[in-house]
């Protein structure tokens, strides 16, 4: 389990960074660059594209720092939505159709024999998500982590499963709203 | 679309942050963001829900030469006198991709005459020198948005991509516009900075970049085009 750097800290070094203080970069990314490259070796498949898209999202951090409105959400979502984001525009880009080449099919099948919901690790103050994942179908859940965790399109995912896109649209809108209505807010 | 349907926009802020939307639908999502705060604060709300599933990978350490990379960056960005590799580049390619740009620019702004579309305006056509045009560019009247189309087949390796740049019109370094599509359309959304540069700016060129783009935030690859910016009519 990730240690979550401290919010308060990662706002001070952000308002740094939008103040141009490279030194803050430094401490951003020593506090932040390794969390980021673990979402984004999942989410590319290769170290190599994470490793590029990670030194991007830095890029962008650096650039956008003086957008981030700590009123608004904290630094941490703020710094995973613009690596994330990075992350599936290149998959977007890269991958046009929707056809799983054998590289990608050996790869989905190792995720089905491993059960992507059954590997994750939560702290304590992840226990809402845990208990509201564990109120949805197990399609539900498996659809939504092949989606998130792993960056998978729908078609994928029906391809992967073995389901009509309708069927995976389907579960995925469900699966959303209920874990909305179980979360609050 | 209508926006105004608060159970629209939650549903389309929460598969945006799920990843599951197409490009078209995230750029559109994305213009929506910037226009209503009601789409910003749901997709706000939705990447804080899902950040623990985020939070609970395991980390993986960068390599030690990445950091560096990204100093040389920064560095290049803060630095305005420095002029990098690829600008001169640029200044090879000119005349010989501006030729073939503007035939082909005119070429296109003919036929643009005839189409029923009104919102998109031509912009530009990318075509390398003494080859078939490979893209069109055209842009909302705003200039808030681009629109990229293939026009022929787009050949590169997978390590590579193309990029698409503006050059400013008063001189300084290219900015990026993203990377181009090798196959079909793809509508992007500019940031205010982008959109005040192209509205002002004269040219756009392509360059050849790893995969994931410019690791420098400027050209690092050959310019193989460079192409004029129609005006709006």
């Amino acid at each position: 389990m990730a240690t979550v750097p401290d919010g308060s800290e990662l706002d001070s070094l952000l308002r740094r960074c939008a103040r141009r203080d490279a030194a803050a970069l430094q401490t951003l990314y020593a506090r932040v660059a390794p969390q980021l490259l673990g979402i984004l070796v999942r989410l590319l498949g290769t170290r190599t594209a994470a490793e590029d898209a990670l030194q991007d999202a830095f890029i962008r951090i650096w650039q956008q720092a003086g957008q981030f409105d700590r009123s608004k959400g904290r630094a941490m979502a703020w710094m995973v939505a613009i690596a994330r984001n990075r992350a599936i525009d290149l998959q977007r880009a890269s991958r046009t159709t929707v056809l799983l080449d054998a590289a990608e099919l050996a790869g989905a099948e190792q995720l089905q024999v491993d059960g992507p919901a059954d590997n994750l690790e939560f702290g304590a103050t992840h226990d809402a998500l845990r208990r509201c994942l564990e109120i949805l179908s197990t399609a539900q859940r498996q659809c939504l982590l092949l989606a998130y965790q792993r960056g998978l399109t729908q078609e994928r995912i029906a391809l992967l499963i073995g389901q009509p896109l309708g069927t995976i649209k389907s579960w995925i809108r469900r699966g959303l709203e209920s874990l909305k209505a179980c979360m609050g807010s | 679309m209508n926006y105004d349907r608060p159970e629209l926009l939650e549903r389309l802020a929460a598969e945006y942050v799920l990843g599951v939307l197409r490009r078209r639908a995230r750029a559109r999502f994305e213009r929506l963001c910037d226009e209503f705060p009601d789409a910003l604060s749901a997709r706000q709300r939705w990447e804080d829900r899902l950040l623990p599933l985020s939070l609970a990978l395991a980390p993986v350490t960068p390599g030690a030469d990445r950091w560096p990379r990204i100093q040389r960056a920064v560095d290049s960005m803060s630095d305005s006198g420095a002029a990098p590799t690829a600008r001169s580049a640029l200044r090879r390619w000119w005349p010989l991709a501006l030729a073939a740009s503007l035939i082909a620019a005119a070429v296109l702004i003919g036929k643009l005459t005839f189409w029923s579309e009104p919102v998109w305006q031509p912009m530009a056509v990318l075509a390398p020198a003494n080859a078939a045009p490979l893209w069109r560019l055209e842009r909302s009247a705003d200039a808030a948005r681009i629109n990229i189309r293939t026009l022929g087949p787009v050949t590169l390796k997978l390590t590579q991509s193309y990029e698409l740049w503006v050059l400013p019109s008063g001189g300084g370094n290219p900015v990026s516009l993203g990377l181009l599509p090798r196959q079909g359309s793809l509508e992007r959304h500019l940031t205010p900075a982008q959109r005040t540069l192209l509205l002002a700016a004269r040219q756009v060129a392509v360059s050849v970049e790893p995969a994931s783009g410019s690791p420098t935030g400027l050209p690092t690859g050959p310019v193989i085009i460079v192409a004029p910016i129609a005006r709006a009519t």
